[in-house]
């Protein structure tokens, strides 16, 4: 606490959470995340949708696993309360579920337990890198019961886990922390999705590329990955319909926007 | 920089934001203030007067505006109508206009429009938390006044501006308060007592967010003092800063001053004790009373 605070937060550095707040309309960002949200705007003028979508997978995937049974959740990465966070949606689904929200951002964590937490609802600091350290973290212990299924999410947060730091590893090791009936979120960046009627193969990887290089910016650098990389996080589970695929494409509802690009995203089961 | 201070029949700042999101609108089209006159059968002076919150609004002439301005969203439509419609109606706090400066008329009028309160405390307990006789040991030592009547009406005026916070949809209330604030025995230690069972209690509302920046702490980055900044549901509305004088008020509006205190905030949040922890030590405190 009076330790190093003053280092903790730094609004003069581009930060993912501010930009990421920033694309999807919020209010809690600075001049220097602006400019890079900005300049990434200027390259891929689709990012405002691609993060709104991401939201819209969000409370579809939630919403399809509070169905399947799940009454506990982690949110790992979750970034500044927004509109529609995980335990508003799991909660409006299945009144009493409990949900963790982990950051390593001192700056999410804070409005985090102001803004998010209360009844069945924590938030702590954490990287999601330590799986060890975040599932055996004493307010998680407190709130999740690892007798019972739990529902891990990682949604757009793995692309800021570069391959040296073994995210693959990293994912493996929560998988297999959890019990079965246990479920696995994820969305993650990708360059490779063709499909978009407005974009070619070649202009959606130049994009990608040229974001990449942005986030070299920031405190936190971006990889973004293939499809059959985003399916290796999902080894040794059993993937829901549709499979790791567009998020836009993954269950649409009548909200969903009908341009697929940006993200891909799955849900998978443990058994 | 807005000051509010002696012109107690001027525009509520609400009035001014609707004013201001018209003018942003308009000059966003490129339409020149005749243009949206014509639409309205009114003249360019009307608009000018609209703009900087001079005059009420009728919804008729909104309507049209919003339908020039190309606003589609029905959503949009009914939200600035519901906040055109607030600043043309007298609050519930003009019954206490001849005890409230106006400044702080303003500022209640814009509190009650906020969807989130952050505040930084340095001596008082936050105005929307105080109990009545913790107001009534402010009030009697701020020597403003020595008539009980008035003293009694400062502190109706003060307790009907709390009702914020239990209406349907409350703001949220997010404040850090400085452990002085806590421990100087405002009113005796029965008054003080009362206090801090208030703000434990407070705690307990969804909405309510309290952080306790003590001591150990050191050397912050608000030392000068108190500050409030609101923020607003609509999109299009900036964040503003209040800032609270002896004799008078002060707005900031602009971006990067505000966002000087956006930042000051994010240190103190960070410095002060977690909500949780908090509640332990108002507890503490209470016990050594």
């Amino acid at each position: 606490m009076a330790d190093d605070w003053t280092t903790r937060i730094n609004t003069g550095v581009p930060n993912p959470a501010r930009i990421y707040d920033y694309l999807l309309g919020g209010k809690d960002n600075f001049p220097a995340d602006r400019e890079i949200a900005e300049q990434m705007l200027a390259i891929a003028p689709v990012a405002r949708e691609v993060v709104e979508d991401n939201r819209k997978f969000l409370r579809r995937a939630v919403e399809v696993l509070a169905d399947a049974g799940a009454r506990q959740f982690i949110d790992l990465g979750s970034g500044l309360p927004t509109q529609g966070n995980v335990h508003e949606i799991a909660q409006a689904a299945a009144p009493g579920s409990r949900v963790v929200y982990v950051d390593n951002d001192p700056m999410v964590v804070a409005h985090s337990r102001a803004l998010l937490a209360g009844d069945n609802t924590v938030a702590i600091e954490g990287d999601l890198r330590q799986p060890d350290k975040v599932l055996g973290h004493p307010e998680v212990r407190e709130l999740i019961d690892f007798g019972q299924p739990v529902a891990l999410l990682l949604l757009a947060i793995l692309h800021f886990v570069p391959d040296d730091e073994d995210p693959f590893g990293i994912v493996a090791r929560y998988r297999d922390a959890l019990p079965a009936g246990s479920h696995l979120a994820i969305s993650h960046g990708t360059r490779d999705i063709p499909q978009r009627p407005d974009l070619s193969p070649e202009e959606m990887a130049d994009m990608g590329a040229k974001v990449e290089q942005l986030y070299q910016l920031t405190t936190a650098s971006l990889v973004t990955r293939t499809r059959a990389e985003v399916e290796r996080f999902f080894d040794g589970l059993e993937l829901l319909e549709p499979g790791v695929v567009e998020i836009q494409r993954w269950r649409p509802d009548g909200r969903t926007s009908l341009l697929p690009g940006g993200f891909y995203g799955g849900v998978a089961r443990k058994r | 920089m807005t000051a509010i201070g002696s012109d107690r029949g001027g525009p509520t700042v609400q009035r001014m934001l609707v004013g201001a999101k018209l003018r942003r609108l308009r000059t966003d089209l490129g339409l020149t203030r005749e243009q949206a006159a014509d639409h309205i059968r009114a003249s360019a002076w009307k608009i000018h007067r609209l703009e900087n919150g001079q005059v009420s609004f009728k919804e008729r002439d909104l309507l049209d505006l919003l339908d020039l301005y190309e606003v589609t969203d029905p959503q949009e439509i009914a939200d600035t109508l519901a906040l055109a419609r607030e600043a043309n109606h007298p609050g519930w706090w003009q019954h206490y206009g001849d005890v409230l400066p106006a400044w702080f008329r303003a500022y209640v009028d814009l509190e009650s429009a906020a969807s989130l309160i952050r505040t930084y405390e340095g001596q008082y307990i936050p105005g929307l938390l105080q109990t009545d006789d913790y107001i009534r040991a402010v009030v009697h030592a701020a020597h403003l006044t020595d008539t009980s009547d008035e003293v009694g009406r400062r502190v109706r005026l003060r307790m009907a501006r709390q009702t914020l916070l239990t209406r349907d949809q409350p703001p949220r209330l997010w404040a850090v308060i400085d452990e002085a604030a806590l421990r100087r025995p405002v009113g005796g230690p029965e008054v003080m007592r009362g206090q801090l069972e208030r703000l434990i209690e407070a705690t307990k509302l969804a909405t309510v967010t309290l952080q306790l920046l003590p001591f150990a702490a050191g050397a912050h980055p608000a030392m000068a003092g108190a500050f409030s900044i609101l923020r607003f549901g609509d999109q299009e509305l900036p964040d503003v800063v209040y800032l609270e004088h002896l004799t008078g008020a002060s707005y900031l509006d602009k971006r990067d001053e505000v966002e000087r205190y956006l930042d000051i905030m994010e240190l103190l949040c960070l410095q002060a004790e977690p909500p949780a922890r908090t509640v332990e030590l108002l507890q503490g405190i209470l016990e050594e009373l």
